[in-house]
């Protein structure tokens, strides 16, 4: 098995340029990491015909139809997800190719304030969801962003773009709930950004995130920065195909986090019955409680969930559903995994934290004193 | 990880949602709406895919990125949506679904109906249940609508609650994906309503009277004739 798979890629690479990632590659101790990993996907597979058998069963029918009503959910999560995700691994690589650090920190303002704020509105250059906005996140930090305006767009941009302001305004019409759910979500992203501006880039970001895109390149090219720019030259293509294999990377490795959150929302939502969270519409606070735990549950993407939270609008007083369409696209169970691909442990921590509580007494706030 | 492997997992994927909207069973998992956006991911991933190979003629740095945490383990994380997806049999949402969602008299009148829809344009004879529920809703009174003719598809679900003549006929309402269906039905009054098994998808006929269900007062399906039907092409209804 392993001999079939692994010396395929050296043969393509033409060795006298790259002799030590030859090497590398050879060297891999690729044979015991491909049985355990046989292991695993046995023991998948294992699991998977005991469960079709139990769905068979007519006498544990129940149990299989949950397991049904659990993939359904499951697959229509990660299909709904997926093109968007693609999407924003898609942006990530161009970004990667074609924008430069000196460009990026010409853009971005020195003041923390201003700089925190363009963060929080830079979604309206990058329209992309909850998904997407987290592979684009990373690319700009190797890029060179500051940690303070990369939180600001993290958290922003799957509500400040003009696909989701399209959508809130065909399910809500032009009226409070639209301004207010662009409002806050630019304020509270912003406002927790700034927060980030004084701590330390290690603290906050993982070492891959740090590491700047010019150490990334193969050390065996002498000309280092200007490569990029010479394969562009000689051949226009080029730098596409490149962005797009940087994507095809970005996704893979974002869709693990994706499927993981899927997973565990699909789990919630067959097992969790909703009827209990539902009838706390009526109170004041846990009404909004109620509905900000709704929208980490679900984990439906920010392009569409405004239609979703119509389904609610007679049920929950409005600044519920504002609390949903704020909180849900800044953090629910699949973005925040994918937080951790971006994020040390502690600050995905403080990313949940925050915007849950200033989402929360906000939209309190306003439920107490507001007549909509 | 070797970038063939990478490549055919990405073009699998892009074969895998192709294949599901091929075989029409894209219906069960996201609104109509969206339908497009899973064909062009589709079409992007095999382009992603194959930029493995075309991209290292130009260039060769794409492993030289620090992506060497993506195991084994990850691409089977990554096949898991390909491999349940090919060995469960795809299927709707149905009455087990409902039974988790726990459905309440009030969600069968209210969850998911919009108070603005422009279906009331519809012809009566082509309403389905969700423009009998946001009618009902909207009249408010259990008899606004005695006599009219209905015919209505969904599938039979019952429970503790429903009398022996008793049923519903219920369909899930899905704005996004089925991860946010809501369930709605109309209750129906039939002699041999005990002889339906759940998720059954029947045509059902008849008229509409004022009835009870569970102690409450509600427009009733009186019905006249049951036909036992597929599952239709689009198993949900979409509020808009």
């Amino acid at each position: 098995m392993s001999t079939v798979n692994v010396p395929s890629s050296p043969l393509e690479l033409p060795d006298e340029t790259y002799p030590d990632r030859t090497q590398a590659v050879v060297s891999s101790p690729a044979g015991p990491i491909l049985s355990k990993s046989a292991l695993r996907l046995l023991l998948l597979l294992f699991l998977l015909g005991f469960a079709l058998v139990i769905g068979e069963n007519d006498l544990t029918g129940s149990l299989g139809n949950r397991f049904q009503t659990f993939v359904t959910i499951f697959l229509s999560l990660f299909i709904e997800a997926v093109p968007f995700l693609l999407a924003g691994a898609i942006v990530a690589g161009f970004i990667e190719v074609f924008v430069n650090r000196e460009l990026l920190t010409r853009f971005v303002p020195r003041h923390p304030i201003l700089a925190a704020l363009t963060g929080g509105a830079m979604g309206m250059v990058f329209p992309v969801c909850e998904c997407g906005v987290v592979p684009v996140t990373r690319r700009l930090y190797q890029k060179g962003l500051p940690q303070s305006v990369g939180i600001a767009f993290l958290l922003a941009a799957p509500v400040v773009n003009p696909v989701v302001v399209a959508s809130t305004y065909a399910a809500f019409g032009w009226g409070p709930i639209l301004y207010a759910r662009l409002g806050l979500s630019f304020l509270i992203a912003s406002v927790i950004g700034l927060i980030f501006y004084l701590a330390d880039p290690n603290e906050i970001l993982l070492p891959e995130t740090l590491e700047s895109t010019s150490s990334v390149h193969h050390p065996a090219h002498a000309h280092g920065h200007g490569h990029h720019h010479d394969d562009l030259d000689h051949s226009p293509g080029a730098g596409l195909w490149q962005a797009l294999g940087i994507a095809g990377d970005d996704f893979l490795d974002m869709a693990r986090y994706l499927i993981a959150g899927s997973l565990l929302a699909a789990g919630m939502q067959t097992l969790a019955p909703q009827s209990a969270l539902l009838a706390l519409g009526g109170n004041a606070f846990t009404s909004i409680l109620a509905m900000m735990a709704l929208a980490f549950v679900l984990s439906v993407c920010s392009t569409v969930d405004a239609f979703l939270a119509l389904a609610f609008a007679n049920s929950f007083p409005p600044a519920a559903i504002l609390a949903f369409l704020v909180f849900g696209p800044m953090v629910d169970i699949k973005s925040s995994l994918m937080f951790l691909r971006v994020f040390k442990r502690r600050t995905v921590a403080y990313l949940i934290l925050l915007p849950f509580m200033v989402t929360l007494v906000v939209t309190v706030y306003l439920n107490l004193n507001v007549r909509w | 990880m070797n970038a063939n492997v990478k490549a055919v997992a990405l073009i699998l994927m892009g074969l895998f949602l192709y294949s599901r909207f091929f075989n029409g069973n894209l219906f069960y998992y996201i609104s109509e709406r969206f339908v497009w956006l899973t064909i062009l991911a589709s079409v992007a991933f095999i382009i992603v895919g194959l930029s493995y190979r075309i991209g290292s003629r130009h260039q060769h740095d794409h492993e030289g990125h620090s992506h060497d945490q993506f195991s084994w383990g990850g691409l089977a994380l990554v096949a898991l949506p390909i491999v349940l997806g090919l060995l469960v049999p795809p299927r709707p949402l149905g009455a087990a679904a409902l039974t988790n969602r726990d459905v309440s008299v009030e969600s069968l009148t209210s969850a998911a109906a919009p108070e603005s829809n422009n279906v009331l344009a519809r012809p009566k004879g082509e309403r389905n249940i969700l423009d009998w529920v946001i009618d009902f809703r909207q009249a408010g009174d259990p008899a606004a609508f005695t006599g009219e003719e209905a015919r209505v598809i969904g599938f039979a679900y019952r429970d503790e609650r429903f009398a022996a003549d008793q049923f519903m006929v219920a369909r899930f309402v899905v704005s996004c994906c089925a991860a946010d269906a809501a369930p709605l039905g109309l209750i129906v009054q039939w002699p041999d309503s005990q002889t339906l098994t759940d998720d059954q998808w029947v045509e059902v006929a008849g008229h509409i009277e004022p009835g009870r269900f569970a102690g409450e007062a509600m427009p009733v399906l009186i019905a006249d004739s049951i036909t036992p039907t597929d599952i239709p092409e689009r198993p949900y209804l979409y509020p808009y």
